[in-house]
């Protein structure tokens, strides 16, 4: 072989090598464990991967309000090349034009995922953001005092008048416990409204609080009166979990984040969950889908890198180390037969309640479309007005009805 | 003096000391009895603004070392401070590690933890389950930062039981029983090589029956209704101990590309975006003041009147042109755009106000001898100038140093870059918005630190009236 032939053909085989595209993608997302699941995905699990695709990515976890941050990067444009677009505040997001659709190269990971959760991501026909996980409502309850209290655990056909007779059971035999936190939120309360029936924006795009509603609104705020909880405030607490971490309250009705929470705030808490009441009459359970994409900047330069780090992270071997991990649920459809939910660890069994929460009855996602926070808003005012009595429950309902014939339109 | 008075006063210096006469006496000691009431009553009123004031600055310190912060009721006295614990963390740590400051587990480390349990006689007392458990430190960035765990290191774990005397147990209801008690020694090493643990958590499981009533360090946490005591570090050390949450403020928030602490970047953030800015406010106020004070020039008054109007003006109404002129002069999340976003109106406005009050002819003098206007302002009026300026020190850094609006909206990546009160916002963490509280008081209280001491350093100049200082003839 000649020296002529010889750089001809190491010409060639250079030329055919695929070329690495040495990118650097920044990526972000708020922390928690978060921070351990990507931290891990990009350095462990994914390292060889990121290796072969030529790609290096600075991971720089947000420990606080995300959303807010976010905006001010993408309004600056100094936004991370893929961050975190959470289905509550993704509405305005996409709106802006500041996220970029997801590539044709990327349709097959969206094929492969739960389609509730692509469609939370979906804006005017097109697939904005690829989820990564997601999350439902449950009942955590801690066994070592439903064992003292000589009460049953809360099961999977308790219906609402089951639960409330435990939790006053409950509070009535221990002096020191409360049945459950109740807090002013919609993002708790929905799990009754929603299985009577009640559609938050009905078919004409309104809402409104007809008898299905109230009968939910009734339940819930009158939980305390009835001996079966507790205003979360009065203990100090923000949320159920606060109350329920703390040993005050049985129960508490959170997601699978409760996991990582109760290993790191009460390590040795004997608890299991169930799935939420049901509807003493539809026999319909209600739930919100909570539910987180990554999305691509529309500004990044390096787009198609971006989106390859998004495919790595939403892969199946990435979700299959998550779901194995017990840190969080994964996205595609097909890991619902994993081995890891037949389990029967806590985290296991929290798991599987949570996952089957997302088609168990009357689900909706976690989102109000254009009107984002505000909707939340008003329900969130009426139901603090009613559990602080500034409020009959009529007035409150009443008042709530009004804003959102502002708001929705009657 | 009322008539009355002046009469009975001159009455008495004519019949002899005051003193000796009773309505005198009474009178005196009705005065001193105002004096004494006004006394009390002032006292009162400066105890009360201080315990105000400073009532909220202890309850945070306090607050800051417990390990559960919002603890209710609130607790004066508490493990942390209770120097019977600090002997025990002291040795604690000393077996752990040999460093009875800040304790850990190290190679060679043996450590001996006792645990003496009680239950009423009859009832059987046994040995609690103990337990060395793979329990990471915090959440969040701690969990992605420390890898190396006491379990996998701790050895040879033998357990000792000691019988005790038998006590007498007054029950809530009021009712005396006979209480048999049993201390446990649980004894563990590190023997071989490895890493030195910062923490040992440890738990013990016992009946209900029976009551944990003394142990080497009390429990950070009861669980499961008493049947578990768990502790976060059973070799902590007395520093470890009584500022673990500072010292996890250091430790636990890192930028997880560089490994270093974000809180000392937060730190040198605000150091130098605060040092920016007093240099700067010190610039323009001193220069804008004595313009404005002794200089003559056209439009000299609508100059003045644009100064007074931009002090009405709040800066949200301004922040959107700032925002669009700081990113097409790409200075976003660099520290300099904060230390340029600034108004000193009100700096101008003492310095000129102040200058105004010095002598001219100190001036001419000045000006007698030769030197030129720039001479005497920096070589003559600023010198006399010390109290305004380190007032304007003072107010600069201050407001510079607790800023949270611009460096909120004007650095938002890396969290490297934050300053520090928006990098405290962000120890925050994400279990549906419940924050770690013990890390945000702990990170705020040291963030106080700075302006406390530039405050001591110099209270004597911010209690002296710049102006009246300077308008001494």
């Amino acid at each position: 072989m000649t020296i002529k032939t010889t750089f001809m053909t190491a010409a060639i085989a250079l030329a055919a090598t695929p070329t690495l595209a040495n990118d650097v993608v920044r990526i972000s997302g708020w922390g928690g464990d978060n921070i351990v699941v990507v931290n891990s995905l990009i350095n462990e699990v994914l390292d060889d991967d990121l290796k072969a695709a030529g790609i290096t990515v600075e991971y720089e976890p947000v420990e606080g309000d995300f959303a807010q941050i976010l905006t001010n990067a993408l309004s600056a444009g100094t936004a991370p090349d893929a961050f975190y677009v959470d289905s509550f505040w993704a509405y305005p997001i996409f709106e802006s034009g500041k996220i970029d659709p997801v590539p044709a190269d990327n349709q097959d990971v969206a094929d492969a995922l739960l389609p509730a959760l692509n469609q939370a991501f979906t804006y005017e026909g097109q697939l904005m953001g690829i989820a990564k996980d997601f999350n439902t409502l449950a009942v955590q309850y801690d066994m070592d005092i439903f064992d003292d209290a000589g009460v049953d655990y809360p099961d999977m056909d308790d219906d609402w008048h089951d639960f409330r007779t435990k939790l006053q059971q409950v509070q009535a035999e221990l002096d020191d416990v409360y049945g459950i936190c109740v807090v002013p939120d919609y993002a708790r309360f929905a799990a009754f409204a929603l299985a009577t029936g009640w559609q938050p924006i009905n078919d004409q795009g309104h809402t409104v609080l007809d008898d299905r509603f109230r009968e939910a609104f009734e339940f819930y705020v009158t939980l305390p009166d009835e001996n079966a909880g507790v205003l979360a405030t009065d203990l100090g607490q923000g949320w159920t979990g606060g109350c329920f971490g703390n040993g005050d309250t049985a129960v508490a009705m959170e997601g699978a984040w409760m996991i990582g929470f109760l290993r790191d705030q009460a390590p040795n808490k004997y608890y299991s969950t169930v799935g939420i009441p049901k509807h003493p009459e539809t026999g319909d359970r209600g739930n919100l889908v909570f539910t987180v994409a990554w999305g691509v900047a529309a500004d990044s330069d390096v787009k198609d890198s971006a989106h390859k780090v998004v495919e790595l992270l939403t892969s199946e071997k990435a979700q299959q180390w998550v779901l194995e991990s017990g840190l969080a649920l994964p996205s595609r459809e097909a890991l619902a037969d994993n081995d890891f939910f037949n389990g029967d660890s806590t985290a296991a069994i929290t798991s599987r309640v949570v996952f089957e929460g997302a088609s168990d009855g009357q689900v909706e996602p976690f989102q109000f479309g254009e009107y984002g926070g505000e909707w939340k808003a008003i329900v969130d005012e009426a139901l603090s007005a009613a559990l602080l009595k500034e409020r009959s429950i009529d007035e409150a309902i009443a008042h709530a009805q009004e804003q959102f014939d502002r708001l929705t339109g009657r | 003096m009322t008539e009355t008075s002046s009469n009975s006063v001159q009455t008495t210096l004519a019949s002899g000391r005051l003193s000796d006469r009773p309505d005198a006496r009474r009178e005196q000691a009705a005065v001193r009895r105002r004096q004494a009431s006004t006394l009390v009553l002032m006292y009162g009123v400066l105890i009360s603004i201080a315990t105000v004031l400073l009532g909220t600055f202890l309850f945070a310190l306090l607050a800051s070392v417990k390990e559960d912060p919002l603890e209710q009721p609130f607790r004066f006295w508490f493990a942390q401070i209770n120097p019977v614990n600090w002997a025990g963390a002291w040795e604690q740590g000393r077996e752990g590690s040999g460093n009875a400051w800040w304790g850990g587990f190290s190679p060679g480390g043996e450590v001996t933890f006792h645990l003496t349990y009680a239950a009423p006689v009859g009832e059987e007392l046994a040995a609690p389950a103990i337990e060395i458990p793979r329990r990471r430190p915090g959440t969040g960035m701690a969990a992605a930062v420390y890898t190396d765990f006491a379990v996998d290191y701790a050895s040879d774990l033998d357990i000792r039981r000691e019988d005790g005397p038998l006590y007498e147990f007054t029950n809530k209801d009021g009712v005396t029983e006979q209480w048999q008690q049993a201390t446990w020694h649980v004894r563990f090493r590190y023997e071989g090589e490895g890493p030195r643990i910062e923490r040992v958590p440890f738990s013990s499981q016992a009946p209900r029956s029976q009551t944990l009533i003394d142990a080497t360090l009390p429990p950070t946490r009861m669980e499961r209704r008493g049947r578990v005591a768990s502790w976060e570090n059973v070799t902590p050390g007395v520093l470890g101990y009584v500022f673990n949450n500072y010292r996890r403020v250091f430790k636990e928030s890192v930028d997880l590309n560089t490994g270093d602490s974000l809180f000392m970047s937060w730190f040198q953030n605000s150091l130098l975006i605060s040092l920016g800015r007093v240099a700067l406010t010190l610039v323009l106020a001193t220069t804008g003041g004595y313009a404005l004070a002794r200089l003559k020039f056209p439009g000299q008054r609508a100059v003045f009147f644009t100064m007074l109007v931009s002090m009405m003006i709040p800066i949200q109404v301004t922040f959107i042109s700032n925002y669009l002129v700081i990113r097409e002069i790409n200075l976003l999340n660099t520290p300099w755009a904060v230390i340029i976003v600034l108004v000193v109106s009100a700096q101008v406005l003492i310095m000129k106000q102040f200058f105004e009050s010095v002598p001219r002819e100190i001036e001419e003098a000045a000006l007698m001898d030769g030197a030129g206007y720039w001479t005497t302002f920096y070589k003559v009026i600023l010198p006399m100038s010390k109290p305004a300026l380190i007032t304007i020190t003072i107010m600069a850094f201050q407001g510079a140093w607790n800023d949270f609006f611009w460096p909120l909206v004007l650095i938002n990546s890396p969290p490297s870059a934050f300053a520090l009160p928006v990098g405290l916002l962000s120890l925050r963490n994400a279990y549906g918005g419940a924050g770690d509280w013990s890390l945000i008081l702990a990170g705020a209280f040291m963030s106080t630190v700075p302006v406390l001491i530039l405050f001591m350093v110099f209270q004597r100049y911010i209690v002296d009236n710049p102006i009246a200082s300077g308008s001494k003839e």
